[in-house]
This record gives structure tokens, C-alpha cells and sequence, in this order.
């Protein structure tokens, strides 16, 4: 018992709960790192990771989730993680996640776009992206800006290269200037800029373009510096031979522009400046001197009469000096607006406030209040006749006294609309009309068939046998007008011998002063047809040059010619021709007859008398009656012998008189050219 | 040998035996007096091992299902297959024995070993469902076919090693390849961690020891 006592009872004993690290396994460390290290790593992840920009496309074509990289100077620095659309699906929303390092850089200036491959005229680009697929590319500046999470991303690659910073300049398109997306702008044939995408302008009259000059080159640009299309090329034909001009094939194919600084002094420009680009180096050039005013302030015009005759690039004037020129024309039907449905005539017009004094700081604005006020006053747009030959049309800005109320109408985003006025404008299609008109209605075919019958006329004449053997006549007729003094002569001697007191010379006078008159016919015949030659030559010149379609020419000629005929008709020779040779003729008639009638044969009856009387006398005086009456029968035998002779001589009258007819007959016939001609000159400068 | 009726271990005998040159000896000798490895009737912390072990295989396995195995690049074209991916793929081409032999391989034995390994560590606590001998047979296999595993990461590794030709086509081993590797090699231990002698300890129809000093004493 006192084992039992000494001894207690043995306590039940529990082994002592060993601590639960003891009696879990070592190997369970595994998976507790495992855990650690998934979430060191999960934890890293998290916090290395960027922030999540979202970039909106148009389309996102290529772009595909997980896999489409964002690069940064060819540098990945982010990847696409989703793509979707945005509220609307108006976008394609890409998500992409940045790199950590970059983050800080991508702010709100950052630029996007996916980079493709493209096949243009400039090369090729994006080549790398067929095999690869394709990419986004950012664009953001160096320094860091606060974080932006929704981007826009471009449709086509910036102007702006990587580490080319340059010139940012908006070129404006004028006539016919073409602008190419991704021209280049060539100086001296080296490329030192790109043009941009072109877009119409705000207000829709011209085309504009972003471009930007590299660096260095953007030194050479001033406010003196003139662009001009270098693209296409030039055909010209002079005196040197033909000449084909082309700045390069590229810029031939593809476009291109070119500059130049034609004048020092220019002032540095801002980016962003505006530049006009020409369509040739000439414009560009002469619009150095003409166009260094500065901005344009563009003007509207609505004019109700759409009249044709106003051109792009026609004078705008005020009071008539030329404060700048239209830019556009629009048709503009607009029934909401003005309550019918005409067309109507929106002119852009382009002021230089340069012309108006108030170039410099906000000329544009300057000049936009001037006209503010001058409208006020009554100053009205209207057209005007700019040139009456071709019908070409200016805008005129005048001051019209009394004129409804109105002012310049301002809508924004549109130029400020001028108010109108009726146009004047000289109906110079009317007159040039009635001018045509009248040109048609002259009887071109009449003249022409009258100079061809007066030509044939002259030529009938000619031609005719009496006209030609005139001269001949003439001529024979002279020559036996000279050989009749000389038979006059010895048959006047003979007379004299015989009759010389009786007759006391008087025949013998008034016979040479006859065959005086008769020689100042010939000679005015003769005269006279020297003038038909050249009136001859003259109708042939015309009718040389009737072929030509001149009309002046052709009248010219026709009234030199009338001048001519009429001269020749006016010549007192030729008026007194056909009386004097009538007079002569009659004379000479009158001389024959009293020759042949009565004269020699009453002068030798009488002096048959006288010497009766004086053989009566000689009877009477018992004298030597046998030797007179011997003496008297020689006489009458003398007598006889001149009478035969005369007789005999009487072919000389008749041939005179022979010639004397044909010499009337072709006076006749210069008189009835004469009478033609003279019927129709008026009819030639009339037509009827 | 003769056993008594219904003594199913050599504890039951009173014994230990070895595990690497199998000499019983006495319950209580602390070192094999053959080969002089340590001597333990049961290993206590075999099924925390097996867990342990298992845990961790079944967490690689799940990013190696979900990561590309393969990351393929051509010329025109960069394919990265997953597991199953492939598997469907190369099935979709008609490569039904290839797409099956990955599938087997891949899916069908790592997926497999994660059940029996569960089910017998689970079996050990909960008391059997099947037979011990079952059991243990599965055991075998699992414990014989688990390196098989690693065909697939051999494939990858010999692919990538092969096929490394520029910018033409090159393969390379995709995240998953590490992680299935690690997976297999996690469950490889995991069923090495498995006392197998707990298979039988069940047949007793007594709970397994948590203690075998509490069982000693």
C-alpha cells in the first residue's frame, strides 16, 4: 500500500504538443517561396508596368492586341493591349501599355500613327512592316509633361523627322500651283523640306499645306523668300528652237516645290508663316515687287448677276487704284438664303492692306475696320468692265451716293461679305456683237463681184482691138499729121506762089494752129492711156489681194483705186479729151470741107478772076494779052495740078479721119470706164 | 514465412525495416546496423511532404497551361502555341497520333498523377476505398511513369536547340516550358515523398500514427 502511497498513481501523461514548426516538414518552404516568389514577381510586374494610354484610329488596320509593338525611334516602348472601339464606334480605341521609362515623356503633345508599308512616287516605306506586321510609332518631345491617357492618333506619318527639327511653315496654293502630300521642297535641286497633306482651306478657295524646312535650311527662308511649283514641265518655242524645262524627273513625276530669296531684306519668319506658292518661277519673281504687303485679308462678295468675264487673279480697285485681286469664284445657289433659286456669283477677294497704307501689325484687321467704315459711308462692291477688247471684268469698290444702308456682313468662320452695288459694265459683248454684226452684213461678195466685173470690165477693154491699136493709130496718125504739114506746106507754097495775095497766108495759119490742137489731142490720148496701165495694175493688186480675207486691206485698195480712177477721171486731160478731140475732129472736118468744098476752088475761081480781071485789065490796057493768058493757063494748069494732088492727097484726110474715129472710140471707152467707175463709188464703200 | 494471422507490417512484428538495403531490424535501432542509413518504422512528415510538394507542382502547372510552350517565328509569321493550343492545333491538321501523344503526355499523366497522388494521400487519413494492393499498384505507376512527363519538355528543348535558323524560323521555348518542367519535377517529388508503407497501415484498420514515438510508446 505504501507503494501505492509512495508511489501515486501515474498520471496520465500527454506528450507534450511538440510547436507546430517542429512538426511541419521543411519541404513545405517550397511552396512558400514559390508563394513569395510569385508575388515579388507579381508585385514587380505591377509596379513596373506604365500606365495605360488609349490612342483613337480611324481604322486599325494591322493593329492587332498583344502583339503590335509601340516604338519610339524605331525602340519598342510599349505594346497594344487591346484594341476596341470607342463610345459610338465613331473610333478604333487602342490601348496601349507604355513603358515605365517613357511614361513621364508622353504627354499631351505626343503624336501617334501606325506605320505601314507604302508604295509612293517619293519610295518606298514601312518596308520592314510586311514581315513584321505592322507598328505604332510615337512622337513626343524631350522633356517631361504631365500624364495624358487619351491621344488621337494621325492618320499618316507627321512631317516632322527625329532628330531633324526644322521650319514649320503653311504654304498656300495659288492658280494653277499643285501641292503633293510628301513633295518635297527642293532648293538649288537638294531636298531640305516635305510638304505635308494638303487640305482646302477654311474657306474653301484655295489648297493649304503644312510643310516643314529642316534644319539648317530654314535659315535660308525670310519674309522675302517666294515658293513656286517645280513640278511639271515647260514647253517654249522661240527663235533659239524648242526647249523642254523640267527641274527633275522626281519632281516631273511626283511633284515638288522649289524657293528662292529673290530680294535681301527680308525679315525672319515665325513657324507657321504663311507662304504663297506660284505656279512658275515668273509669277513668283514679279510677285516680289507687286506683293510684299503682307497678309492678305480676304474679302466675300456676292454678286446677283453671275456674268461672265471675271477670272481668278482680276484687279480689285478702289477709286482705281488696285488694292489686291479676286482669289476665287464660286456659283452659289443658296434658296434658304436669299429666297430663289439663281445662281449667284461668290467672289473671294484677297486685299493687301499693303495697298491701302496699313501694312505692318494686324493689317488685315487695320484694313477690315477701314473698309468697316468706308462701307458705312456708301462704299459698294461692284463689277466693272476691266478691259473693253476683251471683256474681262474687275471688282470695283465705289462710293455710291444715296445707298441703302448696309455693312459688312461677318459669319464666323467665313470671310466678311462686302455689300454689292449694280455693276456697270460696258455692254462690250453687245458692241462687239453689233460690230460683228455689222462686219457680217458688209457685202463682202457684192464688192467682190463688182471689182470682178470692173475688172473684167477693164480687161474687155484692154483686150478690145480698138483700144490696143489706139497707140498704133495714134501713132500713124502723128506721123501723117506730121507729114501733113509738110505736103500742106508745099501745097500752101504752091498756093502761096499762086494765090499769095489773095489768100494772104490765113490758111496756111489757122491749118497749123489746127494741126497744133490736133497734137494736143495725140498727146492727151496718149496721156490718157499711160493712165489706164496703171489703173490696170491697180486692179490686179486688188484682185491679188481680194483673195486675202484682210478687209481693210481690201478697202484700202478699193478706195485707192477709186482715188486712182477718179483722179483719172478728174484730170482735165482726160475730161477735155473727148471735146477736144470732137473740137478737132470738127476743125478738121471744117479745114477738109473748106479745103475740098469751097476754099481752094472759090480762091482759085477767084484768083481765075483776078486773073480775069487783071487779063481785062491787061486786055483793057491793050498789053501783053497772049503772054498773060499764057501765063494765066499755067497758073490754071498749076491750079489743076494742086487741085489733082489734093485730090490725089485725099486718103491722107480719110486715114486722119480713120484715126480720129478710133481715137473717139477709145475716148468712148475711157469715158465709159470713167462713167462705171463713177456709178460705183459708193456703192463700193456702201455695199449697194 | 510464416506469419500470424491478420499481422500485415513489420511493426506489427515489432520491426523496422530498412528502405535502402530492406534489413529489418528491431523496432528502436536507430541506425540500420547493415548499411547504417536512419532507420524510421514510418516517415512522419511523408504526407506534408506529398502536399507540400504537390501544392506547389499543381501551382506550376497551372501557368504552364496558360503560357505559350512554344514560341514559333518565321519568316512571315510568329506563332505561339500553348499546351492544349498545339495539341488542338496539330489535331485540327490531322495529326491525331501526334496531337494524342502530347495530349497523353502533357495533360492526360500530369493531371492523372495530381489525382492519385491525392487520393492516396487522402486515402492514408480517410481510410481506403480500394484495396491496398490497388493502391499500391497505382502507386508504382505513378511513381514509374512521371519522368514520361518530361517528354514534352525534351521536345521544346530540342526543337529550340535545333531550329535556330535567323530570321527564317526560330523556335524558341515558350514560359510555360519552365514551368511544366518545374511541375513535373514538383510532383516527381511529391510522389518520392510518399511513404508507401502508409498504404498498408490502413489495412490494420487503425488510423495511421501521427507520432510513432506515441505508437512506441
Amino acid at each position: 500500500m505504501s507503494d501505492e502511497t509512495t508511489s501515486p498513481p501515474e498520471a496520465p501523461v500527454s506528450p507534450a504538443g511538440r510547436p507546430v514548426w517542429q512538426r511541419l516538414s521543411i519541404v513545405w518552404i517550397v511552396p512558400l517561396v514559390a508563394l513569395v516568389v510569385v508575388l515579388v514577381i507579381a508585385w514587380q510586374n505591377y509596379a513596373d508596368r506604365g500606365p495605360l494610354i488609349e490612342i483613337g484610329f480611324e481604322n486599325a488596320s494591322g493593329v492587332r492586341a498583344g502583339s503590335t509593338e509601340v516604338r519610339y525611334r524605331d525602340v519598342k516602348v510599349g505594346l497594344v493591349e487591346e484594341v476596341g472601339f470607342a463610345q459610338g464606334l465613331g473610333q478604333v480605341l487602342v490601348k496601349v501599355r507604355l513603358d515605365q521609362a517613357v511614361a513621364p515623356y508622353v504627354d499631351s503633345d505626343a503624336r501617334f500613327w501606325v506605320v505601314r508599308p507604302q508604295v509612293t512616287t517619293q519610295g518606298v516605306s514601312g518596308l520592314d512592316t510586311v514581315l513584321s506586321g505592322v507598328f505604332i510609332e510615337g512622337l513626343w518631345d524631350n522633356e517631361p509633361g504631365p500624364a495624358t491617357t487619351r491621344f488621337e492618333g494621325l492618320a499618316d506619318a507627321p512631317l516632322e523627322r527625329l532628330g531633324e527639327p526644322g521650319l514649320r511653315l503653311t504654304l498656300r496654293a495659288s492658280g494653277g500651283a499643285a501641292l503633293t502630300e510628301n513633295a518635297p521642297i527642293l532648293y538649288r535641286g537638294i531636298e531640305v523640306g516635305r510638304i505635308g497633306k494638303p487640305v482646302i482651306s477654311d474657306e474653301g478657295s484655295t489648297a493649304e499645306a503644312e510643310a516643314v524646312i529642316y534644319a539648317p535650311h530654314d535659315r535660308l527662308i525670310n519674309s522675302a523668300t517666294r515658293f513656286w511649283d517645280a513640278s511639271g514641265f515647260s514647253f517654249s518655242f522661240g527663235p533659239g528652237g524648242a526647249a523642254v524645262d523640267f527641274s527633275s524627273i522626281a519632281s516631273l513625276v511626283s511633284g515638288g516645290i522649289t524657293f528662292d530669296t529673290m530680294l535681301s531684306g527680308g525679315t525672319s519668319v515665325d513657324p507657321g508663316a504663311r507662304f504663297t506658292v506660284f505656279a512658275e518661277q515668273s509669277a513668283a519673281q514679279s510677285s516680289i515687287f507687286s506683293r510684299n504687303e503682307g497678309e492678305a485679308l480676304t474679302l466675300s462678295v456676292l454678286f446677283d448677276e453671275n456674268i461672265t468675264g471675271l477670272s481668278t487673279g482680276a484687279p480689285v480697285e478702289l477709286n482705281g487704284l488696285r488694292i489686291g485681286e479676286v482669289e476665287a469664284l464660286n456659283g452659289l445657289v443658296d434658296e434658304a438664303q436669299f429666297g430663289d433659286g439663281n445662281v449667284r456669283l461668290a467672289v473671294t477677294l484677297a486685299i493687301r492692306p499693303g495697298r491701302l497704307g496699313l501694312a505692318g501689325e494686324n493689317g488685315t484687321g487695320n484694313a477690315l475696320d477701314f473698309l468697316r467704315a468706308r462701307v458705312a459711308e456708301g462704299l459698294r462692291a461692284r463689277l466693272a468692265t476691266a478691259s473693253i477688247l476683251t471683256g474681262g471684268l474687275k471688282v470695283e469698290l465705289v462710293e455710291v451716293p444715296n445707298a441703302p444702308e448696309a455693312q459688312i456682313t461677318e459669319t464666323e468662320g467665313a470671310p466678311p461679305v462686302l455689300p454689292t452695288t449694280d455693276s456697270e459694265i460696258a455692254d462690250v459683248s453687245a458692241t462687239a456683237e453689233g460690230v460683228f454684226e455689222r462686219i457680217n452684213a458688209l457685202p463682202v461678195e457684192e464688192v467682190m463681184a463688182q471689182a470682178i466685173t470692173l475688172m473684167q470690165n477693164a480687161n474687155t477693154l484692154i483686150a478690145s482691138d480698138d483700144t490696143r491699136a489706139v497707140p498704133g493709130n495714134v501713132n500713124a496718125l502723128l506721123t501723117e499729121a506730121q507729114a501733113l504739114p509738110a505736103r500742106l506746106d508745099t501745097t500752101l507754097a504752091e498756093l502761096e506762089t499762086l494765090v499769095a495775095q489773095i489768100n494772104e497766108q490765113a490758111l496756111a495759119a489757122r491749118v497749123s494752129s489746127l494741126l497744133d490742137e490736133a497734137a494736143e489731142a495725140a498727146r492727151s490720148v496718149g496721156s490718157a492711156t499711160e493712165g489706164v496701165p496703171q489703173l490696170i495694175d491697180r486692179l490686179d493688186t486688188v484682185a491679188a489681194r481680194a483673195g486675202e480675207v484682210e478687209l481693210d486691206v481690201l478697202a484700202s485698195d478699193l478706195s485707192a483705186l477709186l482715188a486712182s480712177a477718179e483722179r483719172l477721171i478728174g484730170q482735165d486731160d482726160t475730161r477735155a479729151l473727148p471735146g477736144q478731140l470732137n473740137a478737132t475732129l470738127g476743125e478738121l472736118a471744117l479745114v477738109l470741107e473748106e479745103l475740098r468744098a469751097g476754099g481752094v476752088v472759090d480762091n482759085a475761081v477767084a484768083a481765075l478772076d483776078s486773073a480775069r480781071s487783071a487779063a481785062d485789065t491787061f486786055a483793057e490796057a491793050g498789053g501783053d494779052l497772049p503772054g498773060l493768058i499764057a501765063e494765066a493757063r499755067g497758073v490754071l494748069a498749076r491750079a489743076n495740078t494742086t487741085l489733082e494732088g489734093y485730090q490725089a492727097q485725099g486718103g491722107v484726110g480719110r486715114d486722119a479721119r480713120a484715126a480720129l474715129r478710133e481715137v473717139e472710140a477709145a475716148a468712148k471707152a475711157v469715158a465709159s470706164l470713167a462713167r462705171a467707175i463713177e456709178r460705183n463709188p459708193n456703192s463700193l464703200i456702201r455695199g449697194r | 514465412m510464416d506469419l500470424p494471422e491478420g499481422v500485415n507490417t513489420a511493426r506489427e512484428q515489432g520491426l523496422v525495416g530498412c528502405t535502402r538495403c530492406t534489413r529489418p531490424s528491431p523496432t528502436g535501432t536507430a541506425r540500420c546496423p547493415r548499411c547504417g542509413s536512419r532507420l524510421q518504422s514510418r516517415d512522419a512528415m511523408s504526407l506534408q511532404k506529398v502536399w507540400a510538394w504537390w501544392l506547389v507542382g499543381l501551382a506550376c502547372y497551372v501557368p504552364a497551361n496558360i503560357y505559350p510552350m512554344l514560341e514559333t517565328r518565321t519568316l512571315v509569321s510568329t506563332q505561339s502555341d500553348t499546351i492544349v493550343g498545339g495539341a488542338v492545333d496539330l489535331a485540327r491538321h490531322g495529326n491525331w497520333g501526334v496531337a494524342a501523344i502530347i495530349l497523353i503526355a502533357s495533360v492526360l499523366i500530369p493531371v492523372g498523377k495530381f489525382v492519385v497522388l491525392a487520393g492516396l494521400a487522402i486515402g492514408v487519413r480517410r481510410g481506403p476505398q480500394i484495396s491496398e494492393a490497388w493502391r499500391h499498384r497505382l502507386y508504382e505507376v505513378v511513381e514509374y511513369i512521371g519522368r514520361w512527363s518530361m517528354i514534352d519538355v525534351f521536345v521544346v528543348a530540342i526543337l529550340s536547340a535545333l531550329v535556330q535558323l535567323q530570321a527564317l524560323a526560330t523556335i524558341t521555348p515558350g514560359r510555360a516550358s519552365l514551368f511544366f518542367a518545374l511541375s513535373v519535377i514538383f510532383t516527381m517529388l511529391s510522389a518520392q515523398s510518399f511513404d508507401s508503407r502508409l498504404i498498408w497501415d490502413s489495412a490494420e484498420g487503425a488510423r495511421p500514427a501521427r507520432n510513432p514515438k506515441e505508437r512506441i510508446a
